[in-house]
């Protein structure tokens, strides 16, 4: 019994919606049901429940965020004040998303700023921005531990395309010869690379697509 | 139905084909060439038991649904081959998540491998974090993590992009080894300067048959092999009749 519900069960319902969606993608047309008073292909019914199921994923990820920094918060673990911003910023966002939708329509309230749009205009936007400009110098501050590191041909090969790539792409005179090689490199051997890349990777996803759906692979059940 | 419809169906009638004969058939285990990647990390799990510290498994940005989906599916595999060795050791590690439909079955292979060592009672869902949905929040969270939870070894197994170097810079600067398997191009190359233990593209989806050495997980290469092959003929055929027809 307990095999049938931990194993089988969820084996057969993860199985038969696969095949579905599959089907429903490979015929059109073809998988039909009356959903909400209007004929729906069975798939886009299936799909709009597991849009659903994700938004409560996202609940369920609050909740992990507030129970590991609430925990390193009075546990007076290492960071505990970064914790604390962290659900500081959490209560405000809430609030500011939260509150102005329950307040009485008249002027004032509708004169009031989008506090949610400016929290991600002014805040979130920006110090994404900011940290996405950090990755220039990890990778940078990557490549020299790699010249030391490892000193071997392909490291150097590495750190010669990177070079190149870089003082390719600038306007200084003298260089423009440079843009040509960046070229000839970007779409010769970086694309053949690529597409031997792609074609591999769609290789495995296929199998393990189809691993999942024969219920060889059970990531959500014991095997 | 259009001809995408029925290439894609006659993959998977061969690809099916092939496991089920593959399958059911009693003979010789499969070899497999090893992969830096996915070497040792039972060991290092002992490594990290010893001096009183932990794994961390980052399992990027993708969740269950969307075009990572089975990247991350293969990234849990990771997890669910080391979690074994990690909790036996006494030394579970920190999962990080950047999706969180990926956090409940991430939670959820931990749970079991504390129920297959005995000690079901230890699990602590804390041990699985969602850090944040967008990429570049997701990397600088998990990097803190490396610098601040007493990590010895640092695994990245999932879908990535160039954000990927905030966390192998911050392994990198504590001297933390690392092992990563990636499939986009940018964590490839941003992850290339960091390590050496660098899985790439179609490798990320051999982490089970690598660290389990499981026949399931052996017969599921074996088919993808015989793929590549038709995939490469066929390419190369197509050439060939290309140039034949241009000349």
């Amino acid at each position: 019994m307990s095999s049938l519900v931990k194993k089988w069960i969820p084996t057969l319902i993860a199985t038969i919606t696969g095949l579905v969606v599959l089907f429903g993608y490979l015929f059109p047309n073809r998988l039909l049901t009356l959903y909400r008073g209007h004929v729906t292909e069975l798939r886009d019914v299936l799909v709009e429940w597991a849009v659903i199921v994700a938004a409560f994923a996202f609940l369920l990820g609050m909740v992990n965020i507030l129970r590991v920094h609430v925990r390193r918060l009075f546990q007076r673990g290492s960071g505990r004040v970064y914790s604390l911003v962290l659900l500081f910023a959490m209560v405000v966002a809430l609030v500011l998303t939260l509150i102005p939708p329950l307040l009485p329509a008249n002027a004032v309230t509708q004169n009031l700023p989008d506090l949610d749009q400016a929290m991600f205009d002014y805040l979130i936007s920006p110090l994404g921005a900011s940290l996405a400009a950090l990755v220039v110098f990890t990778l940078v501050l990557a490549a020299l531990r790699l010249l030391r590191a490892r000193r071997r041909l392909g490291a150097v090969i590495f750190l010669v395309i990177v070079v190149v790539i870089l003082l390719g792409s600038t306007p200084l005179a003298g260089l423009e010869w440079l843009a040509g090689v960046r070229e000839w490199i970007i779409n010769v051997p970086g694309m053949a690379g690529m597409r031997g890349l792609l074609l591999g990777v769609v290789l495995g996803t296929v199998i393990t697509a189809l691993r999942v759906l024969m219920g060889s692979e059970r990531p959500y059940s014991e095997s | 139905m259009d001809i995408g419809a029925i290439l894609w169906l006659g993959l998977s009638v061969l690809v099916l084909a092939a496991l089920l004969i593959l399958r059911g058939r009693k003979g010789p285990h499969p070899e497999v060439r090893p992969l830096a990647a996915f070497q040792n990390l039972g060991a290092e799990a002992g490594y990290a038991a010893e001096s009183g510290g932990t794994i961390h498994i980052a399992l990027g940005n993708g969740g269950l649904y969307g075009e990572d989906a089975v990247t991350s599916l293969a990234g849990l595999q990771v997890v669910n081959s080391l979690a074994d060795a990690a909790v036996s050791y006494g030394a579970p590690p920190i999962i990080t998540v950047g999706d969180p439909t990926l956090l409940s079955l991430a939670q959820d292979v931990l749970r079991r491998a504390y129920e297959r060592n005995g000690v079901g009672e230890l699990y602590d869902s804390g041990r699985v974090r969602f850090v944040a949905p967008s990429p570049v929040a997701y990397a600088a969270g998990a990097a803190h993590i490396v610098t601040a939870e007493n990590v010895t070894t640092n695994v990245m197994a999932g879908a990535f992009g160039s954000e990927a170097s905030l966390i192998a810079d911050a392994a990198s600067r504590r001297d933390v080894p690392q092992s990563a398997a990636v499939v986009d191009l940018k964590a490839v190359g941003a992850l290339y300067p960091a390590t050496s233990r660098l899985a790439v593209g179609e490798e990320l989806y051999a982490a089970g048959a690598q660290m389990t050495g499981e026949r399931r997980y052996l017969v599921g290469l074996v088919a993808q092999d015989i793929l590549r092959v038709i995939l490469a003929l066929t390419i190369v055929g197509a050439a060939v009749l290309g140039f034949v027809n241009g000349w």
